[in-house]
């Protein structure tokens, strides 16, 4: 199967995965909407009828022409998501390159949370009492524009826009996969209680929050649309007493925060639950001449490195292969081409991962020659040689301590310049360079300066320290899965593999595990203070710790003979005699 | 029951006459550490001596002492502080009002406990109905948990603190503690990795790295402590073959957790019905075995979208114990109502595959007590624990209220298990008896399988098969 034909068959896949999930997200608009209904029309004393009654309002006519607007803004939402979803996860370096490259994708997506919000609280503004339901009404014999319909059509824009910046704003959508892998109504029902019983607490503070901003700015809200609309004044929420006193709006804001909450939430997750279904993979290549091939091989798969959640997928569905599924299909990974007795499932399964492996370490160790306090880094500074004019018990005591400062990470607390100039050696022959290049790098430094200092340009255009770290580890999940499932797959050929088709490959993937985990290793004295991949360098540093580990404690025996340098073996057994 | 395996076919162990069914002593028991904790527990540094003891206690106002309370320990202790001696003294209307506050709560948990009669408070005397460990309250060995790939060795003392031994007798040994670990009731090492181990106690789960870094033998405070969401105390955990996930139970609490460290999620298996008390993975992952509090207990299918099958026993008691067979074909499980041992077959035993798989759950062992010397002393009663060998041919089994320990053997075929009483072992003397048993698992292919039994005396002892 081509590269082409595979991203065709895995983008055809997602795309009805992502189907379903907008099928669900438009079915659970009905449901919301019924427990709406049931809090808001509640009934002690005839419960039939509140029942009943509710059932048949959300089946009229009225309900399902009124929803159609809000199904359209939950289309539109889902398509948003999906796309971002499935979007390239590409590295921005400066923050002026995010807002270009993920500015106007944010600010649909703010559009979309501001339209569901507006367009959630106008539909459910319809089934309130009479006092909220329009926009305006008629007091004194005149139309005035209802104060209490604005405070919830707000409510809804305001909640929408909480949820965008509380959840979407900085932060990518991720797949997550469960931990525990319930079946699809379980996971259905779960979802529901959880997010139900959880937004009702965490709109409590936007209500709140809302509230008093209506308190402050609600009156010249109101002012404008009745000038607007050329009607009259409502005065019925003046005052902070006029918004405090009034329960049930408050209840009503409270609730309609609560669904709203709860909608979108739900929406992030049913995306994120069908798109973490496990994916049907294949693991042998048909190579039949002239056989259309449907299936996409787990290689192929892990392959697509420009579609993070199908490589994701890939290597998930290698995992649970070598760690849950059944002996057979794990034999196609052992087995030899027929003709030709050529181990290739494992040849290009192998190569794949080894691969990843080294190019995510390498892009690892190339972002973390920018972090400046990275102990043991190779981007610290060389040793400077020795000068003559110091004597020889000074200069092994500055070794010393210098050795020392980079071995625990201490930086310096004045600037090396005076240090350099009398540590640097001189040269018999230096260039000296013309007036005019002195003039014009003294002109390039100070311009330098002068734009450093304007407020805002180093925010925007410079590039924050350990940023491609932090992106690397939080987009490092197919790692996570594929070293995992290597190294069981290294451990289960000392029973399966009758051919001894991995053992070959074995010192490579050592090494490269090895090579990675050492990398870590260093980087877990900065990884506190580098923003958000705390859980990600955990569940990578575990994952490749145990994984070697597992490997090292399957193989004790003939470690020595796998890996002939002696640094690397001493630095394997270390890790396998902590004690 | 007449056909049942019991324990009047049981020998004591200096009366076998056939050698190849007597455990030896071997030279390798003897660079086994030497452990005898009561000993230990009088050294100073096992102490349980926490920072904020060394403060001079100083006079200050009633609602001060009664803020500070709650701050520091919750509402329940201030509520107790309100209702002290000294706060009665001092302030008599603060006295009287906390009484009635404690009046109308105890209406509300009286209310509570009819509708949720399981939703008892957890305290230490109800934690010890349900470990595995004899006498939990009292006993100076509470737990042990020997590392699966290297010589390690942690103890679990009365004194909180876990001490690490190693192969290595000249070396300190490595000693957790902390004041965020209390009232431990189990452990485990984490799997494929020689430095984790997590401690299940009344705050949570704390996680500690033992490697060679620790200074002194010690380290100041865990890597990390999860706390029960709903702040209750842990008491029984166990990580699965990949050590990625680790499932808890507590008494207090219906789900049962899966934890995933290293990200800090979790997810609770939900299913009405009491809370849970005992966990066991099957060596494999297919399976996790779960006790509760009342008679039921479930199986949950972890690779079959975790479907779970319940099941009960008899009409009262819950399951005290239970094992796995190495092989993880057969579950072994005891309740607290009858001395009988159970079997769950996890294989089919027909040729044609039923869409519903049944199970079966069939007795085989009856451990009623029967005296076995002339001296009259009995053997069996109500079990304690249960523990298999990891090869799978001993299963040894302590009971609450006699002494000794009884070996059975058992042989596993694909599709059924045998088992004939052994032998018995007994303490050093009459009145010891067994707080706690494990294997130590097989470090090699060759490695004999070693049993270690805390006995009530603080000895830890060794026990080589062949």
């Amino acid at each position: 199967m081509s590269h082409l034909s595979t991203i065709n068959a895995c983008k055809l896949l997602l795309f009805r995965r992502c189907l379903q999930a907008v099928l669900l997200t438009v079915g659970i608009q009905f449901v919301l909407l019924t427990i709406f209904l049931l809090f808001v029309n509640f009934q002690l004393l005839r419960p039939l009828h509140w029942i009943t009654s509710t059932l048949s309002l959300v089946c009229s006519f009225y309900t399902w022409f009124a929803s159609i607007p809000l199904i359209g803004a939950v289309v539109l939402y889902g398509v948003i998501l999906c796309q971002q979803h499935l979007a390239e996860r590409s590295y921005c370096a400066s923050r002026f390159r995010w807002l270009v490259h993920y500015g106007p994708r944010k600010l649909l997506f703010l559009g979309a949370h501001l339209l569901v919000g507006c367009l959630t609280a106008w539909l459910y503004t319809g089934y309130m009492h009479t006092d909220y339901r329009h926009l305006w009404y008629r007091c004194y014999g005149q139309e005035c524009i209802s104060a209490y319909h604005v405070y919830l059509l707000g409510m809804g824009i305001f909640a929408g826009c909480y949820y965008f910046v509380s959840v979407h704003m900085r932060q990518e959508v991720e797949i997550e996969f469960p931990i525990v892998n319930y079946c699809w109504g379980e996971k259905l029902r779960e979802l529901l209680y959880s997010s139900m019983a959880r937004s009702l607490f965490k709109s409590l503070v936007p209500t709140l929050a809302y509230t008093l901003l209506f308190w402050l700015f609600g009156r010249v809200v109101c002012h404008r649309l009745s000038h607007l609309l050329a009607v009259d004044l409502d005065e019925r929420l003046e005052g902070f007493f006029g918004v405090a006193t009034n329960g049930r709006l408050l209840f009503y804001g409270w609730l309609l925060t609560a669904q709203i909450l709860s909608n979108m939430h739900l929406m992030r997750c049913f995306y994120s639950m069908f798109l973490s279904e496990e994916f049907p993979l294949a693991v042998t290549k048909n190579r039949a001449p002239f056989v259309q091939e449907k299936e996409v091989t787990v290689v192929a798969a892990l392959g697509l490195t420009n579609d993070y959640v199908v490589q994701c997928l890939a290597a998930k569905y290698l995992h649970n292969l070598v760690t849950t599924g059944d002996v057979e299909k794990r034999a196609e990974l052992f087995q030899l081409t027929e003709p030709g007795n050529r181990p290739a499932n494992w040849r290009a399964l192998c190569d794949q991962c080894l691969t990843l492996l080294g190019s995510f370490t390498d892009e690892l160790i190339d972002s973390m020659q920018k972090i400046s306090v990275l102990k043991g880094s190779p981007s610290s500074p060389p040793l400077a040689p020795i000068s003559d004019s110091v004597s020889a018990s000074l200069m092994a005591e500055r070794v010393l301590t210098r050795q020392y400062n980079q071995m625990h990470g201490i930086r310096p607390m004045v600037s090396p310049g005076r240090n350099a100039l009398i540590d640097r050696p001189v040269d018999s022959i230096r260039r000296v360079p013309n007036w005019c290049e002195r003039a014009s790098m003294q002109m390039e430094q100070s311009i330098q300066l002068l734009i450093n200092r304007v407020p805002g340009i180093v925010y925007l255009f410079t590039e924050p320290e350990g940023a491609k770290t932090t992106f690397l580890l939080t987009h490092s999940l197919t790692l996570v899965y594929v070293v995992q499932a290597l190294s069981q797959i290294c451990v289960l050929s000392l029973k399966e593999d009758e051919f001894g088709v991995v053992q070959n490959d074995l010192p490579d993937i050592i090494k490269a595990i090895s090579r990675l985990k050492g990398e870590l290793d260093k980087l877990s004295s900065v990884a506190s203070n580098l923003r958000g991949p705390g859980s990600s360098f955990s569940v990578l540093r575990g994952a490749v710790r145990r994984s070697l580990f597992h490997i090292c404690i399957s193989f004790g025996d003939y470690i020595g003979d796998l890996i002939p340098s002696r640094e690397e073996l001493h630095q394997l057994q270390t890790l396998l005699n902590q004690e | 029951m007449a056909g049942l395996s019991n324990l009047k076919q049981c020998p004591p162990f200096s009366a076998l006459s056939d050698p190849s069914f007597r455990p030896n002593y071997t030279t390798e028991l003897s660079s086994y550490p030497k452990i005898h904790l009561k000993s230990e527990l009088h050294n100073s540094s096992a102490q349980c001596f926490y920072g904020g003891q060394g403060f001079v206690p100083v006079n200050e106002g009633v609602l001060k002492r009664i803020i500070r309370t709650f701050f520091e320990g919750g509402f329940w202790e201030s509520l107790a502080e309100t209702r002290s001696q000294t706060t009665r003294e001092q302030a008599p209307w603060l006295g009287r009002t906390g009484d009635y506050i404690s009046q109308l709560l105890g209406i509300a948990t009286s209310l509570k406990l009819k509708v949720f009669p399981h939703a008892q408070d957890v305290s230490a005397d109800r934690i010890a109905e349900f470990v595995e460990t004899r006498d939990w309250s009292d006993s100076d060995v509470r737990f042990m948990a020997w590392n699966c790939h290297i010589f390690k060795l942690a103890v679990a003392g009365i004194d909180d603190v876990v001490r690490i031994y190693t192969k290595n007798t000249n070396a300190a040994t490595t000693v957790l503690k902390s004041a965020t670990q209390t009232q431990i009731t189990c452990m485990a090492w984490r799997p494929l990795s020689a430095t984790e181990i997590v401690i299940g106690c009344s705050q949570g789960l704390c996680f500690w790295v033992v490697d060679n870094t620790m200074i002194l033998g010690r380290t100041n405070a865990p890597s990390q402590i999860f706390k029960h969401p709903a702040k209750l105390p842990i008491t029984s955990l166990q990580w699965n073959k990949e050590g990625n996930l680790l499932a808890t139970a507590s008494i207090g609490d219906r789900s049962i957790i899966i934890w995933q460290p290293d990200s800090g999620r979790m997810e609770a298996l939900k299913r009405l019905g009491p809370p849970g008390s005992l966990l066991k993975w099957s060596p494999g992952n297919d399976w996790l075995f779960a006790g509760t509090v009342d008679r039921v207990f479930r199986v949950w299918n972890c690779h079959n979208h975790w479907s779970t099958e319940r099941w009960t026993v008899g009409n009262v008691g819950h399951v005290q114990s239970a094992c796995w067979s190495p092989c993880g074909r057969f579950l072994l499980f005891v309740s607290t109502t009858e001395p009988i041992l159970y079997r769950l077959q996890f294989v089919r035993q027909t040729m044609l595959k039923s869409a519903k798989d049944e199970k079966e759950v069939l007795p085989i062992a009856d451990l009623n007590a029967c005296s076995i010397d002339e001296n009259k002393s009995l053997i069996g009663g109500p079990v304690q624990q249960l523990a298999w060998d990891p090869r799978g041919n001993y299963l040894v089994i302590t009971f609450k209220s006699t002494n000794h320990i009884s070996i059975f053997r058992t042989f596993i075929t694909k599709y059924d298990l045998q088992i004939s009483a052994s032998f018995y072992l007994s303490g050093e003397t009459a009145s010891e008896y067994p707080s706690f048993v494990c294997f130590q698992p097989l470090y090699k292919d060759d490695d004999q399988t070693v049993l270690t039994i805390a006995w009530s005396s603080g000895r830890i002892q060794y026990y080589a098969f062949d």
